[in-house]
């Protein structure tokens, strides 16, 4: 069924669009047709300009909360949660006390690497920081008890040694 | 003729193939993900140069055998310049993933002329050593690996973390950056209902259960792929002993068991589906690509159980790829729609198997 006629407030067109204004309380009908509505700044439906509604969706995305970025990369939590990807060896860093407890999850609850470490670690002090949480781990695995593991680890200290002496012994 | 001790070793009537996989970064470039195209080009050549040109360099081979004379070539492939068919047929063939065959960014895979390596640059990291074996072969796969990967890391710094080890995109792949896999054949389970019985001591046991294309790729024909998803707080020793030692003759024990019992109480069925499987493959006109599989599989199951013995093991496994959609377009010219598709993988599969 078709709607009743209304004129234009302003001219004998008709009306396409019925709007209800308050203001100070008062409230109002506001009865348009597509020229004063148009000449008004209102869109009709269906009528809004592309690069508006892009506009738009520019906005709601730069106004989402994104969290703290990686000082390296620019990577935000918000980009991990998204992709499950990290942006650079940084961000393991920059987001440890959110991704790690992830990592946990993910990986049975361990949180520490015990496997091999590449023959040429970033630098010296990486090899040395390993060696002592290793012999950290030694002494917990002794305390309890737990000979396998120590033996295990004491192998990896034995390897890890010589080449640490070797590159703090080369250290100008 | 089929020889039925020769299939045991190396669990071959099971485990159609393994793989070891190395995840690993660059220090000083943004992961891939985050990584400009120029940024990935430098990589590319950064690593290209590492690896060197033929497999001694790259460290495939060890002891006594190095030398330029004989080692082979690598041969390097530039994704971002490869025909789509091409990069479906490297995927195909379990070369790449299927997410490297995808895009346009600048990457490439170095790949030994026998196949059994693989090291893609600028997947989901910067790079990824790939070790095939046929069979059972999971420490000879394991040791090439850590061979490519001493080798590599001797040239490059690596990322990684006292505290995370290898640091990878992914913070699943974090710590040692393994995955240990094997493809295993379990048509038998399949047809006793009790593969969901594997899947969830899988599940128990930290391991992830895939498809024939792995990650991405259903579960749900008779092939599947079994690998860790642990690889922090273990050690790769430790998950090839676990692997290799416990996993494996685990699974390979209970479809052979499968197997001996579908002989023993239902030999009729069994022998109904494993004839009718070869039947079909040797006669058939038109194959749609998972009908193929099915059968193959149930022709598969028979030959490991010495019902059809003019038929090899290493024939079929071939098959489970030259029947792949690229591999038919690439082998066989004028193939323009879906029949002519099916068409023509009746035709390699009847050839192959010798029509009746």
């Amino acid at each position: 069924m078709a709607a009743p006629f209304r004129p234009c407030d302003h001219c004998a067109k008709p009306a396409v669009v019925h709007n209800t204004v308050i203001v100070n309380g008062q409230m109002n009908e506001v009865h348009l047709c597509e020229d004063h509505a148009g000449a008004a700044g209102i869109q009709m439906p269906g009528q809004a300009p592309i690069h508006q509604l892009l506009g738009q969706l520019a906005q709601v995305a730069v106004t989402r909360p994104r969290g703290p970025a990686c000082p390296e990369c620019g990577h935000t939590f918000h980009d991990f949660k998204t992709s499950g990807l990290l942006g650079c060896p940084a961000c393991y860093d920059a987001f440890a006390s959110t991704v790690g407890p992830v990592i946990e999850r993910s990986h049975g609850g361990a949180s520490e690497h015990i496997g091999n470490v590449p023959a040429r670690a970033d630098d010296a002090n990486q090899r040395a920081a390993l060696l002592q949480q290793l012999l950290r781990e030694l002494e917990t695995a002794v305390s309890a008890e737990q000979y396998e593991r120590a033996a295990q680890l004491r192998d990896r200290i034995k390897d890890l040694r010589p080449t640490t002496a070797a590159r703090i012994d080369a250290a100008p | 003729m089929t020889d039925l001790t020769a299939m045991m070793a190396g669990d071959r009537d099971v485990v159609m193939s393994c793989r070891v996989r190395l995840a690993r970064n660059v220090s000083g470039f943004p992961f891939v993900g985050r990584a400009t195209h120029p940024q990935r080009r430098e990589v590319l050549e950064t690593v290209r140069a590492a690896a060197g040109p033929d497999e001694a360099s790259v460290g495939l081979v060890g002891g006594g055998r190095v030398g330029a004379s004989t080692a082979e070539s690598l041969a390097w492939v530039d994704l971002a310049a490869l025909p789509k068919r091409d990069r479906q047929l490297l995927w195909e063939r379990h070369l790449i993933s299927r997410q490297f065959a995808e895009g346009d960014s600048p990457r490439a895979v170095a790949v030994t002329p026998d196949e059994r390596f693989s090291l893609m640059v600028n997947e989901e990291d910067h790079v990824r050593i790939q070790v095939l074996r046929t069979g059972n072969m999971l420490r000879e796969a394991f040791d090439a690996a850590v061979r490519v990967d001493a080798t590599l890391g001797s040239r490059l710094d690596f990322a990684f973390h006292p505290k995370w080890g290898y640091l990878t995109a992914c913070p699943t792949n974090v710590g040692c950056g393994i995955r240990i896999g094997v493809m295993v054949h379990l048509r038998a389970l399949r047809v006793t209902n009790e593969i969901e019985k594997v899947k969830r001591a899988a599940k128990e046991l930290h391991l992830a259960v895939r498809g024939f294309h792995g990650e991405g790729s259903e579960a749900t024909g008779d092939w599947f792929q079994i690998s860790n998803q642990r690889t922090l707080g273990v050690t790769e020793t430790g998950l090839l002993e676990e692997f290799a030692g416990r996993i494996v003759p685990a699974v390979v024990a209970y479809e052979r068991e499968a197997r001996r019992v579908l002989l023993e109480r239902q030999r009729t069925l069994l022998e109904d589906r494993v004839f009718r499987g070869i039947s079909l493959l040797r006669s058939a006109r038109l194959l749609g690509l998972d009908e193929a599989m099915k059968q193959l599989s149930s022709v598969r199951l028979g030959v490991c159980l010495g019902l059809i013995p003019d038929v090899a093991l290493d024939t079929l496994n071939r098959l489970t790829i030259q029947l792949q959609s690229a591999h038919l377009r690439t082998g066989e010219s004028g193939i323009e729609s879906d029949d002519d598709e099916r068409a023509a993988r009746a035709r390699v599969a009847r050839t192959i198997l010798g029509e009746q």
